[in-house]
């Protein structure tokens, strides 16, 4: 059976068109939900690496182990810090919900206290462990958060990307933030962090991905502050995915004994 | 006991080369002013703490030798804080030798954290970790999820180090009508099993709440005064440790962004000093130590209240201690400069007595582990636990390198 070009041009664009409406009609919500749920595997075993470089290009080092576990509904993590020497053997742990609204629960374990304590949950603001990165930076904020608003599309590195503003809803550490989102991939290859004035405060910028077991994983990127001109570059390496971490690794048993 | 020390740390340098031994610690030069008396030096010291830690997955050694020169008194010591064996097992751990063990929720305050004694020789001005003994003990802690229950056996009683009479933190004795003499003969617990103390701790950590119910049959750490009215009209005291059980529990649980907790300990017994002198000078009478702490993180700014009671049942007037104690503590403390820099400010307010004790700090990191800390230990009221201690304000300087 035979098609004239025409026919075949008619069938090809029933195909097609649908999908060109649909990505034209995608939504800012869309873009950051694809972005949460973006899958990077059911557990996760890394070392961390966060290069603080101030004005002068001076380099302090801040060494971790971290071990991540996605539960259906919640995500497990610990992390075990390595260096500098004074912050050795201690393990923060961190229990963090789908739930819109649900607090994170965390706990530090101190060696000098000999102590699992929990900790407010209300310094997500505050900069970890001296860094450009705040707690909440580095987890997963949830989308139902903020307000989303797809901008506009454009190129960056030659990688075509959505550009979304997500604007919080209730009064936060930034006025709003800006993620160019790789069409396809879901990853937020950049992003802009305004203060409570509106002004650029810091830029996420993502320098290496990496395929890992089929999922994509961010495994260089670097936090530039541009008020206090500072850097942190942070690298994941050992990365591995999908070992079948046990659920005793996030426990007090493991925050104690450490590693 | 140079040559011990240098035999010592040859042995352990040798080891540590030998074997693959992780180590880390810190070295540490602490100067200490009073500044009400001329600004004498109370402390001197210079400190090496070092960890050593050898093992596989399963086995694991731990020593925490210590190596202090107290440059006031031109001595050397060496010491042990920790020394032990852990033996992990899938569900339960089994620590063996000389640990120091941890229970309770409060902060730089002891309710149920009665199972190691204390070191009180510069009363609470150390590290907790320094002023907490290591207690030769066999600790097993089966695992079931996140609940833990912990089985702690002392063989050997332990005491409470108390400062020296001639010390600075010697804490102000009773006034005593006559002629006062001593009699140590009856300090001595026995070396036996029947002395043993034994310690046992449920522990939940979760989501909604985090807790712990807690027994345990002790000796109390520190001595009672018994008083004897001799012929001649002079007094004998005779101090004597007592056993002391003890019930308890604690929980932390997060409200809000912020994080509430309670402990209370609930004594059987307690030997109280008395003005009675027909029951010797001792009252035996249960006792209660609770605590509720409020912690949260105003602006940035880290915050914990905590108010501490301690209350006396079925109490006679002529008991030395008040019927109801209270104290409050606060703590606030706030980072700068990407955490190189810290103030902090430690403050316990003893409500009966209206003293207070007033702990302000600022560190600074020259380097990544090496700090610069300057400090200050303010004593006000003329009596009470704290205001006993008028005559004590101290600056100090601490510089402090991790390794």
């Amino acid at each position: 059976m035979y098609y004239s070009m025409k026919t075949v041009l008619i069938i090809v664009a029933a195909f097609i068109l649908p999908v060109v409406a649909i990505a034209q009609d995608i939504t800012g919500l869309q873009i950051i939900q694809n972005v949460y749920n973006l899958a990077s595997g059911e557990d996760q075993e890394a070392n961390l690496t966060m290069s603080l470089i101030n004005s002068r290009g001076d380099i302090r080092k801040r060494e971790i182990k971290q071990y991540i576990k996605d539960y259906n509904d919640m995500e497990k993590k610990i992390m075990f810090f390595l260096s500098p020497a004074d912050v050795l053997n201690t393990s923060f742990m961190n229990w963090s919900y789908d739930k819109a609204g649900k607090d994170d629960d965390q706990w530090i374990y101190l060696p000098a206290l000999k102590r699992v304590k929990r900790i407010s949950s209300d310094s997500k603001s505050d900069y970890f462990m001296g860094s450009d990165f705040t707690y909440d930076d580095l987890g997963d904020r949830h989308p139902s958060e903020d307000k989303h608003r797809l901008l506009r599309e454009e190129s960056i590195d030659n990688t075509l990307c959505y550009v979304v503003e997500s604007t919080p809803k209730q009064d936060d550490m930034y006025s709003k933030t800006i993620s160019w989102v790789i069409k396809d991939q879901w990853i937020a290859k950049k992003k802009e962090f305004y203060d409570e004035d509106g002004d650029l405060l810091k830029t996420l910028t993502v320098k290496k991905i990496e395929k890992i077991k089929n999922y994509h994983i961010i495994t260089s990127s670097e936090m530039h502050n541009h008020q206090k001109n500072h850097k942190t570059k942070m690298e994941l390496r050992d990365v591995k995915l999908d070992t079948g971490i046990d659920d005793n690794q996030f426990t007090e048993r493991m925050m104690r004994r450490g590693l | 006991m140079k040559r011990l020390l240098t035999i010592t740390l040859m042995s352990l340098c040798t080891l540590s080369a030998v074997a693959q031994v992780d180590h880390n610690g810190f070295v540490r030069s602490y100067l200490g002013a009073l500044t009400g008396q001329n600004g004498d030096y109370a402390v001197s010291q210079n400190t090496l703490d070092w960890r050593l830690s050898y093992g596989k997955s399963e086995v694991r050694l731990f020593a925490n030798p210590i190596f202090q020169y107290d440059a006031l008194k031109s001595e050397v010591d060496l010491s042990l804080r920790q020394a032990y064996l852990d033996i992990y097992f899938a569900d339960f751990d089994l620590r063996v030798g000389k640990q120091q063990i941890i229970w309770g929720k409060a902060d730089g305050v002891f309710i149920t954290d009665i199972i190691s004694p204390r070191d009180l020789s510069e009363f609470l001005m150390p590290d907790f970790e320094e002023i907490r003994i290591g207690v030769n003990a066999f600790k097993l802690n089966y695992y079931l999820d996140n609940s833990t229950l912990e089985a702690v056996w002392i063989p050997i009683f332990q005491p409470t180090i108390q400062a020296e009479v001639n010390s600075i933190w010697a804490p102000q004795m009773p006034a005593y009508p006559f002629a006062v003499n001593l009699d140590e003969s009856a300090m001595k617990v026995e070396d036996r099993l029947s002395n043993s103390e034994i310690a046992l701790k449920y522990s939940a950590l979760g989501s909604v709440i985090d807790y712990e119910l807690m027994a345990a049959y002790l000796w109390d750490d520190n001595p009672a005064m018994h008083i004897f009215m001799q012929m001649d009209n002079s007094l004998l005291l005779k101090p004597e440790y007592h056993r002391l059980p003890m019930a308890g529990a604690s929980f932390g649980k997060p409200v809000g962004g912020a994080v509430i907790r309670g402990e209370a300990a609930y004594y059987l017994g307690k030997m109280f000093s008395s003005e009675d002198l027909s029951s010797n000078g001792i009252k035996e009478k249960d006792y209660l130590h609770y605590l509720f702490g409020y912690d949260h993180n105003w602006f940035g700014v880290n915050t914990s209240v905590q108010l501490i009671q301690e209350f006396i049942l079925d109490y006679e007037d002529k008991i030395r201690n008040d019927e109801l104690s209270s104290t409050l503590t606060f703590l606030a403390s706030k980072e700068f400069l990407r955490d190189t820099l810290r103030l902090e400010l430690l403050t316990y307010y003893g409500i009966n007595n209206s003293d207070a004790l007033l702990r302000p700090k600022i560190m600074y990191d020259l380097a990544d582990g090496f700090e610069i800390l300057l400090g200050a230990n303010v004593f006000l009221g003329d009596e009470g636990n704290l205001g006993q201690y008028s005559q004590n304000d101290m600056l100090y300087l601490k510089l402090r390198y991790d390794f």
